[in-house]
């Protein structure tokens, strides 16, 4: 394409041949520049997640060095063993499982009923209720987090499993009603139509065409409910005092090992283990998060 | 406004077998009646409702009141009008707290975005491979959670061992920096706390710059380049040209996002030292859940809700008004 311009420019600028060259030379010569600040950019970016890495694989006498370790000497899988088995890992990872299960499955559902009546019919206030459901999404945390704390300690529910799902469902299931609708929207009516020719009820058409249809979308917002519900620390935190009901990410933050004080090998251990399944998560979905998060979300 | 209320006269068709002629022009729209997504919508809207719109009423409510510790277990308070108000609005710490969120903010989304931009255009300039790497490595920063990263933070700027600490002091440009407690400075932790978030930020807004960068039609930079612009003058003339509503969709998203951010000042400073990073949120929740004064804490919650909605009044604008395509 270079060569096309090049080329096509020739022509009209007859007096000045001379600097077509230097010009050519002096694109080559960005290209190299992009490349040398493309690897300095990467290098940069990358390092706290190498670090990461780094310490965790080192054994403990390692990690604390006053010249550090870039590359682990010895490789060990000790500060996984020591993060996992010597702190209340599991448990906790059981508490997270419920309380991510329960509000991924009850946003989900919600959501797909909701977008649906939300695309597939025509209503008054449908358009009112599409708005809010945008501008919910930007309430910061805190202001939430007051008066849910005080319903809850009133009906009992701080430190359940149920008070942190619904919090959770709360916080979600705006965006998920959002995400699904743009999934129920791709749909041609053509589809519907046809089935409804053969005679099939809304009922069935919502059933047999609909949902199979969206099931991808169901995917995706699972995974964007997943990663929210599993990632929030502020409102586990401020919900469950109890250390037994702790969920992963309030585990995370008050890690420590019983022998050390902060066993820093221990602790970016236990965060390579809490990011793991998030990172794979963004990988599969990483395209669908762009639009996705631009379409609507405003929580971050 | 006008236009949703006209749409809403747009009865279901089911409406039709009742009186066909009564409400002007009939719209074939669904052969149902309005049961299915009534029954469909009830359940989320009811959810939505209890958890979040009562809620909300519920903080203006309590914003009135002198709950404290006490009200959490005798459930007895007083309404005291304006009165918290009133000591928010004469407490210096709420003016101070409100100015570091603003600079907080103007550094962040200003740092991200301008880092954001670069990423982008250095994307749409390099080859397949470089091109790969680099998108791999901004989805790993993205996608660590942001309690995972606070910690990788505080490794990295931990004084005696950290390695950041140890970088900067081989520069030899900051002179010793081994033992620099990064946390119990105020510029410092600030300086931390900024370089976690932007780091974290840049990812989304350099991907979706990225992804409107490659709609713009290859003619236009093809006519600027015969015209003899230079690429600088391309890139601000043309692709920022385009990139325009992209940007500022990034700018308000980032300035809803930066605005809010806790976790990453809650675990790197825990809003110290002596409150220098203690922005609106973080002292939010420290009146309402560590001193426990909750009508003051939602007072100030209000406060901070009503300036994220005047600032970010545009983009809500924007919101309704699209409410009419959808």
């Amino acid at each position: 394409m270079t060569l096309l311009t090049e080329l096509t420019r020739a022509p009209s600028a007859v007096g000045r041949t001379e600097q077509a060259p230097s010009r050519r030379r002096r694109r080559r010569k960005g290209r190299r520049v992009a490349n040398v600040v493309a690897v300095v950019f990467a290098v940069v970016w990358v390092f706290p997640v190498y670090w990461m890495l780094n310490t965790a694989l080192k054994p403990r006498s390692e990690v604390m060095t006053t010249t550090p370790l870039f590359v682990p000497l010895h490789l060990t899988w000790s500060n996984f063993v020591s993060a996992v088995t010597q702190t209340n890992f599991l448990l906790d990872l059981r508490n997270s499982a419920i309380v991510v299960v329960g509000a991924m499955v009850a946003s989900i559902v919600l959501g797909v009923f909701a977008a649906a009546a939300l695309t597939r019919f025509r209503f008054r206030g449908r358009r009112a209720i599409l708005v809010s459901i945008l501008g919910v999404q930007m309430l910061p945390g805190t202001a939430l987090l007051i008066p849910t704390f005080l319903v809850f300690n009133h009906l009992n529910l701080l430190g359940s499993y149920l008070g942190l799902i619904l919090a959770y469902v709360a916080a979600v299931l705006p965006f998920s009603i959002w995400v699904m609708r743009g999934f129920f929207v791709s749909i041609p009516v053509e589809i519907e139509e046809a089935a409804m020719i053969d005679g099939a009820s809304s009922w069935r058409i919502l059933r047999s065409v609909l949902f199979p249809l969206v099931m991808p979308g169901v995917v995706s917002t699972s995974v964007f409910a997943f990663i929210a519900a599993w990632n929030d620390y502020l409102t586990a935190y401020t919900f469950m005092k109890d250390q037994t009901m702790y969920t992963l990410p309030v585990w995370l933050a008050s890690f420590s090992t019983p022998q050390t004080g902060t066993d820093f090998g221990g602790q970016m251990a236990a965060s390579v283990v809490f990011s793991l399944p998030v990172v794979v998560f963004f990988l599969l979905i990483q395209r669908k998060l762009v639009s996705g998060m631009s379409a609507g979300a405003v929580k971050g | 406004m006008t236009r949703i209320s006209s749409d809403a006269r747009r009865k279901p068709a089911g409406a039709l077998a009742v009186g066909p002629r009564r409400f002007g022009r009939p719209k074939p729209q669904r052969r149902t009646s309005i049961v299915a997504p009534v029954s469909l919508l009830t359940p989320a809207l009811l959810v939505i409702v209890a958890l979040i719109v009562v809620p909300i009423l519920f903080l203006v409510l309590i914003s009135f009141t002198d709950y404290g510790r006490r009200s959490l277990f005798t459930g007895t308070f007083h309404v005291v009008g304006l009165a918290q108000y009133a000591g928010v609005f004469a407490d210096p710490d709420f003016w101070a707290a409100l100015g570091r969120t603003v600079l907080f903010t103007a550094a962040m989304v200003g740092g991200s975005v301008v880092i954001g931009m670069g990423v982008a255009q250095l994307l749409s300039v390099l080859g397949p491979v470089l091109r790969y790497v680099v998108t791999v490595v901004l989805i790993l920063a993205w996608a660590m959670p942001n309690v995972a990263s606070s910690l990788v933070w505080n490794w990295l700027f931990q004084p005696g061992y950290g390695v950041a600490n140890w970088l900067l002091t081989s520069t030899h440009l900051f002179g010793d920096m081994t033992n620099t407690n990064w946390g119990q400075d105020p510029v410092l932790a600030f300086v931390a706390i900024w370089m976690l978030v932007v780091w974290q930020a840049v990812p989304f807004i350099a991907l979706t710059l990225y992804a409107a960068q490659t709609q713009v039609p290859v003619e236009y930079f093809e006519a600027a380049r015969l015209d003899g612009a230079g690429e600088w003058l391309i890139y601000w003339r043309l692709t920022v040209h385009f990139l325009k509503p992209t940007l500022l969709l990034m700018a308000i998203l980032s300035v809803i996002w930066d605005f809010n951010v806790f976790n990453q000042i809650w675990l790197v400073s825990q809003g110290g030292p002596n409150n220098a990073t203690s922005t609106l949120g973080v002292w939010t929740y420290k009146t309402a859940f560590v001193g426990f004064h909750l009508g003051e804490g939602a007072a100030i919650a209000v406060v901070t809700t009503l300036l994220l909605l005047a600032m970010t009044a545009f983009y809500i604008r924007n919101l309704v008004r699209s409410g009419e395509e959808l």
